[in-house]
């Protein structure tokens, strides 16, 4: 029985998903090993292999694919410590990262500070040569001082290199020199080149995009070979696939060349789950799906059955943040999740992240080492999370310890420890709610026209306040939230892209040369797919598209092209008529009888690989339900009140439970706060109506 | 001190009753809505000056001509929008949908000629509900020469500009083909301004689309008390930011540069303000001004308004919306036939947007600095420079069809702050830091120029505790036919001055560099043909400094210096901080002991 497994490596956990031909969902859950994502791998991939009653190396063995996601590489960015990156650039345009694009937010508001380079102006150096605007030479490059750039760079700890060359779209000569040499005097020095990476108009974005991709190699290379290895070594032989940042999936060997793509790995899948989940249920088209871990809480959004993609990814804020010079699923991320720190700052105000705790040394409960209070420690003492059945019972939690941590709290709060608690459960998620905002209300979406998918190892605890706030009437929690983003891996389509640039005007068209460019594109998407059709995927289908503007214009508009060759006029017209109506839509104008220049042109292969069973199966019972247990909870107000506990698996299609509640799940544990209530659909998920009002 | 009420009805408690989530949303939703009309702009617009650097602006006013979202376009553009499409209701009283209507009338509301407003009613079950604005600097306006800036037309004839008092260039969303034959015959480069004008219609058109959804979403009821609502909060915040700063009176001067021959000795910018913190209200006087002059650099009423209102809010609380609510607490006194003020016809207003608007921002900002530490702000970064020239000439790779665009490659120091350095891509002091840069490789692309070289300057800003932004550098010039160059920069003579004892930014530089490479400094405002071969390298201002450098943070010095935005030699003489190791090996670092006695010396 083949199986596919997907695997997400968080900050604090790593998630497995295993499932079979038949689309049985296991999933397994583990502490992140910072240093080796294998030994994670391995120990989550062991409780998922013991439900099925395997060993791993069996497991592994009978596996067809493996789909991976990780977000080293975004917290990497996030807290600086990719590699020491030296940038080279055209003499006499040192600044262009600095620079950016200009543009600022809030028109009156002088008091921001300027945000630093991606690469430091110090470790900016300037290569003298000059290509211009048609590909022509102007100034030679200067290989003396190549060198003795080169040369400066081995003395001062360079660990990667960023080449942009003004125009090296046009002519890549210079930066093709440029990188032969690097190979010759610092070999082993990861490099990235902009026209290889990312050939695309305008140096900034180029050059930012070159930038990010350099810093991460050295760490991102090593990371995904020794994945890679370890894998094969464990007895798995069979493709590696990776997600990235368009919300589809590349193969390991693709995608350690161009690291810039796992930007968003890993949390690009969560919309993806929410959508298929969303979609079972026959829920409304726009949701919002919110992923809380330990470490960061993600939002990204479906919209009217879409998922939402930015088309300009910048890396913090817009015009001030890093731009990634490539689309990519918008997904907003902040510091919060089940390991935040919980700490009272100078003003005596209750502040929870963005600083976590991680997996080491973890919430104090872990009895890792860990003192510091953290969200966790907090859902303990509230007695939400119950320290003998934490991950299905697997790792038992110290509550004397989690008492212990919020202890501190209190004493600076004034408070007892079960209010304080309450308090750091209160502050987490009022960031969450923040977070949401930012991309739902500051984009003029309603939440209360939306539905709210909560995933998460720690997405259960605020659902239901969370969504109160928002106005939310429906939330969704699938049985499988602990895993969302490794869930998603499994309903994801495996996507690749060629491209091709090839200019061209409708009045003067190119046919020869487009329909050679085509064939190009389609002959690298049918190597891709002879591949996947040997492993057994065959559902494949092939999308074309051009990216075209009207002559001046400066700014394309991508457009699908309904066919991969183009025999005479009548083809061209058709093009044309289809960039009038996608204009006309987009921008409310057409310029009818103005030539539309063509520019790069872009084939899509998607295979769709047979769609698992959505859910865990459950039994069809009575509808009712019975608590396993009692335990004492903490909901705000008054006293702590005698809460009936349920365990996830026992409850039955139809069940209708009404808080104050707690439902466990394996990987993840769902408070139902009073007034709230939850009913188990028929498709085995859960479906909350948050409270009329809060308990804030 | 206290001022006469001017809306009394307004000043009884504002409040709002709507459900704050709703409002939130909605008010968010008209965000949006603007900047989809200001991305459809961006994106479908032709010359450089709008598709690259974003020189223009969109926003919402409602059908009572009151300013309801600002998106974040330029405070410049914008602020005056209700002036405008106040014309359009008294002009027109056959407001149907389908109309839209060009705008450029500095006498009538409009900023100045070469900004091309295109308004279009929002009508719904056949009631004018809101003007959807969009306003454009266009790369030409059919000037007697080849720039939309024209320092020295003695008046509006010299000026050439082909001006529309509102007319309506749309009928039943078709084009009014007399009009657009009129700017096709007299605008340089027809092709480019008419992409730009779809471009413009564009966002006009997809505000009202939207606004009409939203309308039809949410019902007229709903809407109807959002608004209502909206401006009362708004007020409110802007009563409450107003009330946190001591009343009194504030004045300040700036001076423009001279301009041979009609400004041989420079210009004298005064700025009087009353703040009534009891009232919660601010009234800026820019009446105390010469009168206009036969040149092109008066201001118009939206902009003598609009840069002063720029420099108030720069200097309260950033989250107060700006719209018709919060403005209702600011008023701007002007003067009939004065420079900052009511321009007499025919006073040609041709640079209204920029030189003499920037010296008002700036000394209003820099005048509420006199009230203490922690308020107003220092002088921004001004002139526009080399880096901000109109070009033209013929562009041999397309059959030398003629070309003309205004470059956007300036950098300008922002000002000093209470709390943090100079902003370091501000532009101007009426743009904020809100406009994009241009990018070597478009520029290049589109016309037939050569950058050789642009880079940031290093100790290019005012000294401060909080010290200006720098200015940039910029080299470039003609590849293969000669070419026209105007640049109307101002800054050469009176830099952007220190509050606070910070000091002042260094002064604006021009030069034509001749094939042999000699230099030639040329004048803030010239117009000059470069031949190929020869550059132009313009330097910018760098922004004034707030607060003495001798009391600036020892470790931010050491990060000026390790990251080039200082010298060694500054850091010593001017900040009195004393540094050793290099920044090489990464051992630079703060010799305190050193640096105690320097500060004590210079301090001396």
């Amino acid at each position: 029985m083949p199986y596919r497994i997907s695997v997400d490596t968080g900050g604090t956990f790593t998630d497995v998903v295993v499932t079979d031909s038949a689309g049985h969902f296991t999933i397994g859950k583990a502490l992140t090993d910072r240093q080796r994502a294998f030994a994670s791998i391995a120990a989550a991939l062991e409780v998922a292999a013991e439900e099925l009653g395997l060993q791993v190396p069996a497991l592994l063995a009978d596996t067809a694919m493996f789909l991976y996601g990780t977000t080293r590489g975004t917290n990497a960015i996030v807290e600086r410590k990719t590699a020491r990156t030296a940038f080279l650039s055209t003499a006499g345009f040192p600044d262009i990262l600095l620079l950016k694009e200009g543009g600022k937010s809030e028109p009156h508001n002088l008091q921001m500070e300027y945000p630093a380079p991606y690469i430091p102006r110090r470790l900016t150096f300037e290569i003298p040569e000059r290509i211009n605007a048609e590909g022509g030479v102007d100034i030679a490059l200067a290989e003396d001082a190549v060198r003795a750039v080169l040369t400066t760079l081995a003395t001062r700890g360079i660990e990667a290199i960023a080449v942009c060359l003004l125009w090296s779209i046009a002519n890549p000569a210079h930066e093709l020199r440029v990188g032969q040499l690097i190979e010759e005097m610092l070999p082993g020095i990861p490099y990235t080149l902009s026209h290889q990476l990312n050939p695309i108009l305008r140096e900034y974005r180029r050059a930012s995009s070159t930038a990010i991709d350099a810093s991460l190699k050295p760490l991102m290379q090593h990371y995904l070979l020794t994945l890679e290895s370890d894998l094969r070594a464990a007895g798995y032989h069979n493709d590696i696939l990776v997600s990235t940042s368009f919300g589809g999936v590349m193969h390991l060997g693709d995608v350690v060349q161009k690291p810039i793509y796992l930007v968003k790995s890993g949390p690009a899948m969560a919309p993806i789950a929410g959508l298929a989940y969303a979609a079972a249920e026959n829920l409304a088209r726009d949701i919002i799906v919110c992923d809380a871990g330990g470490t960061t809480f993600d939002v990204s959004l479906v919209r009217d059955g879409a998922v939402e993609f930015s088309r300009d990814t910048w890396l913090g804020p817009q015009w001030t943040g890093d731009n990634l010079g490539m689309a990519s699923v918008a997904v907003h991320s902040i510091g919060a999740g089940g390991g935040s720190i919980a700490w009272v700052d100078s003003g005596g105000l209750l502040r929870v992240g963005p600083h976590s705790a991680g997996s080491e040394p973890g919430p104090a409960c872990y009895g890792r080492g860990g003192t510091q209070a953290t969200v966790t420690d907090a859902a303990v003492v509230l007695g939400y999370i119950d320290p003998a059945h934490f991950l299905g019972g697997r790792m038992q939690l110290d509550e004397a310890a989690a008492r212990r941590a919020l202890e501190a709290v209190a004493v600076s709060l004034g408070e007892t420890i079960e209010r304080a608690a309450f308090a750091i459960l209160t502050v987490a998620n009022e960031n969450m709610i923040q977070a949401i905002k930012e991309l739902t209300i500051n984009e003029g979406i309603n939440p209360a026209e939306s539905i709210l998918v909560a995933g998460g190892g720690a997405g259960g605890l605020g659902a239901m306040p969370i969504a109160a706030e928002l106005g939310c009437q429906t939330v969704l929690v699938p049985r499988t939230a602990g895993a969302l983003s490794a869930s998603g891996m499994q309903f994801s389509d495996i996507i690749t892209e060629a491209g091709a640039a090839r200019l061209t005007t409708s009045e003067q068209f190119n046919f020869a040369g487009v329909n050679a460019a085509l064939a190009d594109i389609d002959t690298r998407l049918d190597i891709f797919a002879e591949r996947l059709r040997a492993r057994g995927i065959i559902s494949v289908r092939k999308r074309y598209f051009v990216e075209a503007r009207y002559r001046f214009q400066v700014w394309e508009l991508e457009i699908e092209v309904a066919r991969n060759r183009f025999d005479d006029a009548s083809h061209v017209a058709e093009l044309v008529e289809e960039f009038h109506r996608v204009h006309e839509r987009v921008f409310a104008i057409t310029d009818i009888g103005q030539a539309v220049e063509c520019l790069n042109w872009r084939g899509r292969l998607i295979a769709s690989v047979d769609a698992p069973s959505l859910e865990p199966t459950r039994a069809v019972g009575t509808g009712l339900a019975t608590a396993d247990r009692l335990r004492a909870a903490y909901f705000g107000r008054g006293a702590a009140i005698e809460t009936p506990v349920y365990l996830g698996e026992r409850l039955p299609v139809g069940a209708i439970i009404k808080g104050p509640a707690i439902i466990e799940e394996p990987t993840s544990t769902l408070v139902i706060n009073p007034g709230a209530s939850a009913r188990v659909s028929a498709g085995g998920r859960y479906i909350l109506t948050p409270p009329k009002e809060t308990s804030l | 001190m206290n001022l006469p009420p001017l809306h009394p009805e307004r000043d009884k408690a504002v409040a709002y009753t709507m459900d704050p989530v709703l409002m939130a949303v909605l008010a968010n939703r008209l965000n949006a809505i603007v900047r989809e009309m200001s991305n459809t702009l961006l994106r479908t617009a032709r010359s450089a000056v709008l598709a690259v650097v974003r020189d223009f602006s969109c926003a919402i006013v409602t059908a009572d001509n009151q300013l309801l979202c600002p998106g974040e376009g330029l405070p410049v553009h914008i602020f005056g929008s209700a002036l405008q499409s106040q014309s359009m209701c008294d002009l027109h009283k056959d407001l149907t949908p389908g109309d839209a209507f060009l705008h450029n009338d500095p006498y009538l509301g409009n900023t100045h000629a070469a900004d091309h407003m295109i308004m279009c009613p929002v009508i719904v079950d056949g009631e004018h509900l809101f003007t959807t604005c969009a306003k454009a600097h266009q790369a030409d306006c059919g000037n007697s020469i080849p720039s939309t800036y024209h320092a020295y037309a003695r008046d509006i004839y010299e000026e050439g500009a082909l001006i529309f008092p509102c007319v309506r260039v749309q009928k039943d969303y078709q084009d009014v083909a007399d009009i657009i034959r009129m700017c096709r015959r007299r605008i340089r480069v027809p092709e480019q301004w008419y992409g730009d004008y779809l471009a413009t219609v564009g966002a006009a058109r997809i505000g009202e689309r939207r606004l009409t959804e939203l309308v039809r979403r949410y019902g007229m009821a709903t809407i109807r008390q959002f608004v209502g609502d909206w401006f009362a909060y708004s007020e409110r915040r802007m009563v409450e930011a107003i009330k946190k700063l001591p009343s009194g009176r504030l004045s300040n001067t700036g001076y423009y540069d001279p301009q041979p021959p009609v400004l041989p000795d420079g210009l004298a910018i005064r700025v009087d303000i009353n703040v009534d913190a009891n009232n919660g209200r601010i009234e800026v006087d820019l009446t105390h001004n010469e009168d206009n002059k036969a040149f092109g650099l008066n201001q118009s009423v939206a902009c003598a308004t609009s840069n002063a209102m720029a420099g108030v809010f720069n200097c309260i609380d950033q989250d107060v919306p700006h719209n018709g609510g919060s403005f209702a607490r600011v008023s701007v006194k002007l003067r009939e036939g004065c420079i900052t003020g009511i321009p007499t016809f025919p006073h040609s207003c041709s640079m209204a947007t920029t030189n003499i608007g920037d010296r008002i921002v700036n000394a209003t900002q820099a005048a509420f600095a006199a009230i203490g530490d922690g308020h107003g702000l220092a002088e921004g970064g001004i002139g526009m420079g080399a880096g901000a020239g109109v070009i033209s000439g013929k562009d041999w790779r397309v059959n030398g069809s003629p070309f003309i665009n205004q470059e956007w490659l300036i950098v300008n120091g922002g000002p000093g702050t209470p709390t943090t350095d100079g902003w370091l891509n501000y532009g101007l002091p009426v743009a904020g830091g809100l406009m994009y840069r241009g990018s070597v490789e478009v520029d290049e692309s589109k016309y037939p120029i050569t950058f050789k070289s642009l880079r940031v300057v290093t100790g290019g800003g005012g000294a401060g505790r909080f010290r200006g932004a720098p200015g940039g550098e910029v080299i470039y010039g003609p590849r293969h036919d000669p070419m026209t160059l105007v640049v109307s920069c101002d800054g050469q003579v009176n830099p952007p001055q220190g509050v606070r004892g910070g000091h002042a930014g260094p002064a604006a530089q021009t030069y034509h560099v001749h094939l042999d490479g000699r230099e030639e400094k040329l004048p803030g405002v010239v117009e000059c043909q470069l031949q190929p071969g020869e550059f132009v390298r313009g330097v910018d201002c760098g922004g004034g400094g707030y607060g003495s450098p001798l009391e600036r943070d020892p470790a931010r010095v050491l990060g000026d210096v390790l990251e080039r935005w200082e010298s060694f030699e500054r850091a010593r003489d001017v900040y009195g901080v004393v540094l050793s190791g290099t920044v090489e090996d990464e051992t630079l670092s703060v010799d305190v002991a050193a640096t105690a006695r320097r500060r004590a010396e210079l301090s001396a």
